[in-house]
């Protein structure tokens, strides 16, 4: 890709990293062994000779892949090069690294190695994986990444620059946050086990009822409520402990730094993970408030970035059990304003109609269909106050404004959302009107940003026609900032992510 | 019914129209083979024949003589200089709009059908999610071209 660039000494990753394949590939063996016995009947010496020979052959394959994989890090670009019949070259320019995570699995940690994932622009989440090399290597590795490319001339590791902790997490805060990490998810699993030991609970009731004899009826009917609160109890505790456990795995030691334009997060008790998160980056800032966290005063904080994630919802967890001050904080050492929920506007009145319309209009064509039928069914009609109450909340939370050079939206009734979207990272802009819309004269506004993944989006939705159109217009009033920023490094966030080929191909 | 304060929307290129008949052509001909098979497979059945055929029928005739124009009518696009602006749907109406400076590069597709008829299809990528992809069909080539061109002036700033 740069002819020119000085040629960087070849590296193979640790060799440690043939041992550490070697034991995550023992299970599949272990399971391989009795599917050998069943084809061999003929003695066991033979099934030794078979283990054995399957042992040395795979042995001798990580080997191999190990010798064929090098990576080379030269003054631009990171070159990859692996296969043992066909070699595959890749190059990856440095600049496009988006962040440089260091994971530590259990594993991985026993054998004193960490695995190092460059992540890119593109979409793929392999792009650049070593795995694995030493502690001392991986750290090497990242420096290089990381110090400006005038210091790739003499590459040891750059002087450390002051670290500064933005946030931390300590071991209270932890507690506090398992405390809240309860969720239904892990309610539903425990509730399936729950389900399987049934007999158990069954077997027992009989036998006190056989035992008390006199008045079976009343003992079976306190015995089964008793069943029931000691089964929901245990659930619930269980659920609780869980989740505590849960949280305590992923977050423990969470600690986010900042030094020279870039965040730097590690977490994990098992699992270790170091992500870096480049200021230049971040996309946009989502704040969220739980249902019963939120009303006690903790949010969360997360950073889309280009490139993406790998936490789950594809944004980087920057505090996930914070107070406000301290998410300000952090936000402000992103250079992005904070959330100011003093200029918000709401949506259009008609927002309350349409989302009353669009929650409660299926459940009463439903009710009604199954009243027909079944006329006690009409009872449900009691229930239809509650979407139509959501509604007329809807509006009172959903919220928006454009301030400065960024967007804010603000939604959600029990769980809410506050984004801060800078006008720099709106890559297009949509208005978007059903026909139910259009009866309204409703408009929603959908803002789209680089390195999103899922469906949870800052979208304005339900403003008016007008409304819309001067938000879509100076959401999209860029052009001056980015010809003036054009050759800063602020600029290359939004600069072209495709390779500069794409380019020429037109000139 | 357009939103106000956007700029005027032009529509698409006539002979666009045309493009859609063929490919209106193309479905509706998969369609009226797909509904004999299902004429011979029935005819020993008790069902009068002729209903599937009938059926098939009508739907060619909505596909070749009424869809194109109505699917023409739907699209509508701007250019600005500044940005591009799409909209279409029926349904759910969409308008989008893509500041040029955000454009990552541009392509500009051109199939067999639509050679013949001289129009051609824009794609402009971003680095957005939902719409890294914006197409804009049925622009008449020299259009096309022109707003492709001035989209690449402004992605190289200078001779380099």
């Amino acid at each position: 890709m740069t002819p020119d660039a000085p040629p960087a000494t070849p590296r193979r990753l640790d060799p440690r990293s043939v041992a550490l394949m070697a034991v995550r590939k023992l299970p599949s063996m272990v399971f391989g062994i009795p599917l050998i016995a069943t084809m061999s009947a003929t003695g066991r010496v033979w099934l030794v000779v078979l283990a054995l020979a399957a042992a040395i052959v795979s042995l001798g394959a990580l080997w191999l892949r190990w010798r064929s994989f090098t990576y080379a890090i030269g003054a631009d670009d990171i070159t990859i090069t692996q296969g043992i019949l066909t070699t595959n070259r890749r190059s990856i320019p440095l600049d496009r690294i988006q962040d440089v995570s260091i994971e530590r699995r259990p594993l991985a940690r026993l054998f004193g190695v960490a695995t190092v994932r460059l992540e890119t622009g593109a979409g793929e989440t392999d792009e650049g994986v070593l795995d694995a090399v030493s502690l001392a290597e991986a750290e090497r590795i990242r420096a290089l990444i990381r110090s400006p490319r005038t210091a790739t001339a003499t590459p040891d590791i750059a002087q450390p620059a002051p670290e500064r902790t933005i946030f931390a997490m300590d071991a209270r805060r932890l507690a506090q946050m398992g405390a809240f990490g309860f969720s239904l998810v892990w309610l539903a699993a425990i509730g399936a086990a729950v389900q399987a030991l049934g007999n158990f609970f069954d077997y027992d009731r009989d036998q006190i009822e056989r035992t008390i004899g006199a008045a079976p009826d009343i003992a079976a009917h306190w015995m089964s409520l008793l069943t029931v609160a000691a089964t929901l109890l245990a659930v619930l505790i269980a659920g609780v402990i869980a989740g505590f456990v849960r949280t305590v795995l992923t977050q423990y030691g969470f600690r986010l730094t900042l030094a020279d334009g870039r965040f730097r997060r590690i977490r994990g008790l098992l699992t270790r993970t170091e992500v870096v998160v480049g200021i230049a980056r971040i996309q946009l800032a989502l704040v969220e408030r739980g249902i019963v966290s939120g009303r006690l005063g903790w949010a969360s904080l997360r950073f889309q970035t280009l490139g993406g994630s790998n936490d789950a919802g594809g944004r980087q967890d920057m505090a996930p059990f914070a107070r406000p001050p301290e998410i300000a904080a952090i936000v402000t050492a992103a250079g992005l304003p904070a959330f100011d929920p003093q200029p918000l506007r709401p949506v259009a009145p008609g927002h309350v109609l349409r989302s009353a319309l669009t929650h409660a209009g299926l459940p009463l064509v439903a009710i009604l269909a199954a009243g027909i039928v079944f006329p006690p069914a009409l009872f449900g009609l009691l229930l239809l106050p509650i979407p139509v109450g959501a509604a007329l909340l809807a509006r009172r939370h959903h919220r928006y404004v454009l301030v400065g050079d960024s967007l804010q939206v603000a939604h959600g009734v029990l769980a809410q959302c506050e984004w801060t979207v800078p006008r720099d990272a709106v890559q297009a802009v949509t208005l978007s009107r059903t026909w139910l819309q259009r009866r309204l004269d409703l408009v929603t506004v959908r803002v789209d940003t680089a390195g999103a993944r899922g469906l949870h989006r800052p979208d304005v939705v339900d403003i008016a026609p007008a409304a819309a159109a001067r938000l879509a217009a100076d959401l999209i009033v860029t052009k001056m900032k980015w010809e003036t920023e054009r050759d800063s490094d602020v600029a290359s966030v939004h600069a072209p992510l495709t390779e500069p080929t794409d380019e020429r191909t037109f000139s | 019914m357009p939103i106000a304060a956007l700029p005027p929307m032009l529509p698409l290129d006539p002979r666009q129209v045309a493009v859609l008949r063929v490919r209106g052509i193309a479905n509706a001909a998969a369609l009226l083979v797909a509904a004999g098979i299902a004429e011979v497979a029935l005819f020993a059945n008790d069902i009068p024949s002729g209903i599937v055929a009938g059926l098939a029928l009508i739907v060619a005739a909505w596909l070749i003589l009424l869809a194109p124009r109505r699917a023409w009518q739907r699209w509508s696009h701007a250019f600005t200089t500044q940005e591009l602006h799409v909209a279409s749907g029926w349904l759910t109406q969409v308008h989008t709009i893509v500041p040029v400076a955000r454009v990552q590069h541009i392509d500009l597709a051109q199939g067999p059908v639509e050679r013949r008829y001289g129009v051609a299809t824009l794609v402009l990528h971003t680095a957005g999610t939902d719409h890294s992809r914006v197409t804009v069909p049925g622009l008449a080539r020299a259009d096309a071209e022109s707003i492709r061109d001035t989209i690449r002036a402004r992605l190289t700033p200078g001779p380099t």
